[in-house]
């Protein structure tokens, strides 16, 4: 059986070792654009705040291909899909012929409109090479600002602050991760970087950037001119898509998939970033580009590639990161809508250092954020991704006595 | 294989095997000394109260496939193939929390541990005690534990037993209750206390 599998990140490498731990004498070949050893996408943020060095980013051995007996086909990206013909075309014309394919291209940052692009020291933080160009440039950086106010421009500011910089940041919402948490959770974490230092404009986006060979400033469409030496967009990433051929592979925002990972083309499956299928917290299609996902969806596609019938239930958001003294964790639908008919538990705020919030449709929990006291997170999102009906009074779980056993009955 | 086995049922609350655990995970395993220690060890086992106030013994179960493993941003969560073990490396651990958020069961801590970096947080956890394993020694939670509700034993025979057990009581001529007469009276007032008290 030949299998191919197109992206080197998370999602591929673990569909790989799926696919081994299987079928021992299967042949598999990873197509990748990045030529360095498997490693860890969300770990650059740590290297940006300076907590881990660079060298700490690889998460499997340098000798993982062979390890594995896979073929890497490195600093080469797919251009297209045969599916007809079954084969992967590269970009330098070679065509790579499959029996089971897996679409792990990841996304891409999404790219900003604005004029000046080409200036030094604007940045997307993306890959380790971005993270290596970002530590580099920190040398004899004074002032920042950072596009957004999502995981991304969040992550990037928090560490811009911690290496000492003046940061601003440019957010559309009133507070960071507004798609992650809820209001009160938001001004929270808002507080806490304002506290470090970070300056923050709302509601106004940047057309241009100004400089002399390197940025010195971003002009906003407000007219505002915010000098900097350093840039770094984070507006979120777009699946990887456009070698997908249209009209044979289902393609909405992401690749659609069934509950077996598997795309409107038998034999072709997709995971990570790229893939679409329901969310467990909204019900409804979603992509959900989340490194843990891509990890456990690149594993089941694995399976699935391999001849084991297995189903994903779906994804879900989660996310967990520490803002100086604030820890966040999020899971699933933090903010339902109004009409949703969904009932929202809270506890706690600024003035209690914790906070705990739970959104349930009917008995059954869809959304949770914590600030502080996170331990017992990995319960709640538990709860959530089976959908299990919760039996003792919802205000137990806020409690912070909480604990597995109270489930038990 | 043997393994440690949780009797919830049986566990009288009493967090023995806590003091045992944060004692059999510092630097002079000795009580005593281990209290003066910095930074102080702390259990990997959990006694929390479960819904009638009753003790739950809480520890890690070393998934297979492990969500932890699978969710470990910097590689730190390996599997010790010879026992089964879950792992984390103190020297990889970014103590980044996404364990927290993967363990379904709540028994990841974030702490300074005197087996880890000095000056570092990191993710703690049930290790087997497989420091003492190796030296021919059950683990300290088990050897502790007086209410039978920590075993150190065969899965298989574990569960053997066990059928044995509840099948007895069931019996007419019950000589033996599955739950000592002691620790089934305790839970039983624990129980009536909270229903009287209302909550």
């Amino acid at each position: 059986m030949k299998h191919v599998i197109i992206g080197n990140g998370i999602a591929g490498v673990c569909a790989a070792e799926a696919i081994r731990k299987l079928d021992a004498t299967a042949d598999i070949t990873l197509i990748g654009d990045e030529t360095f050893p498997p490693y860890s996408r969300p770990m650059i943020s740590h290297v940006l705040d300076g907590s881990q060095p660079h060298g700490k980013l690889p998460i499997r051995s340098e000798h993982f291909y062979d390890e594995q007996k896979i073929t890497p086909l490195l600093g080469r990206r797919a251009g297209g899909i045969d599916v007809a013909n079954r084969q992967v075309l590269l970009a330098d014309d070679a065509r790579i012929d499959f029996d089971r394919l897996l679409i792990a291209s990841g996304a891409d940052p999404r790219p900003l409109k604005a004029e000046g692009l080409d200036h030094k020291n604007i940045f997307y933080m993306r890959t380790q090479d971005h993270a290596k160009q970002l530590v580099a440039a920190l040398d004899g950086a004074r002032r920042a600002v950072v596009l957004g106010g999502g995981l991304v421009g969040f992550k990037a500011a928090y560490g811009l602050l911690k290496r000492g910089l003046a940061v601003t940041m440019l957010i559309t919402s009133g507070y960071p991760l507004s798609m992650q948490v809820d209001e009160t959770a938001g001004h929270m974490i808002l507080d806490e970087l304002i506290r470090h230092g970070l300056t923050v404009e709302v509601g106004v986006s940047v057309c241009a950037f100004e400089g002399n060979g390197s940025v010195q400033a971003a002009v906003t469409d407000a007219g505002t001119r915010l000098p900097c030496d350093m840039v770094i967009i984070g507006k979120g990433v777009l699946p990887c898509r456009t070698l997908i051929p249209r009209g044979q592979i289902e393609v909405d925002l992401g690749v659609i998939v069934d509950e077996h990972l598997q795309t409107s083309a038998p034999g072709i499956f997709a995971a990570g970033d790229v893939a679409e299928m329901v969310d467990i917290a909204r019900v409804c299609p979603w992509v959900n580009a989340l490194w843990p996902e891509a990890a456990c969806q690149g594993r089941v596609a694995g399976l699935n590639m391999a001849g084991r019938p297995v189903a994903y239930p779906g994804s879900l958001s989660r996310n967990v990161m520490r803002v100086f003294d604030l820890d966040v964790l999020t899971v699933g639908n933090a903010n339902p809508r109004k009409d949703s008919g969904c009932r929202v538990l809270q506890a706690g705020g600024a003035a209690q250092g914790y906070y705990r919030r739970l959104v349930l449709r009917d008995d059954v929990l869809v959304g949770a954020v914590m600030i502080n006291r996170i331990e017992q997170g990995g319960v709640l999102r538990s709860l959530i991704e089976n959908r299990m009906p919760i039996r003792l009074p919802p205000e137990r779980l806020m409690t912070p006595g909480f604990n597995f056993g109270q489930l038990l009955l | 294989m043997k393994q440690v086995i949780v009797h919830p049922e049986r566990c009288v609350g009493c967090m023995q095997c806590m003091l045992a655990c944060a004692t059999a995970h510092s630097r002079s395993l000795t009580l005593f000394a281990a209290v003066q220690e910095t930074p102080q060890p702390k259990p990997r086992i959990h006694v929390g109260a479960g819904r009638f106030n009753e003790g739950f013994p809480n520890r890690c179960r070393h998934c297979d496939p492990a969500p932890c493993q699978a969710a470990c941003l910097s590689g730190a969560i390996y599997r010790r193939d010879s026992a089964g073990t879950v792992m984390i490396n103190p020297d990889r651990c970014i103590n980044c929390a996404s364990c927290a958020m993967a363990c379904p069961y709540g028994v990841i801590r974030f702490h300074e541990d005197p087996l880890g970096p000095a000056g570092h947080a990191i993710a703690v956890k049930c290790d087997n005690c497989s420091a003492r394993v190796a030296k021919g020694q059950t683990p300290a939670c088990v050897e502790t534990c007086k209410a039978g509700a920590l075993t150190y034993e065969e899965m298989g025979a574990a569960m053997r037993r066990k059928t044995r057990d509840v099948s007895r009581s069931m019996s007419t001529d019950a000589d033996q209750p599955a739950i000592p007469a002691g620790i089934a009276l305790l839970k039983s007032i624990k129980q009536s206390e909270l229903q009287l008290s209302g909550s």
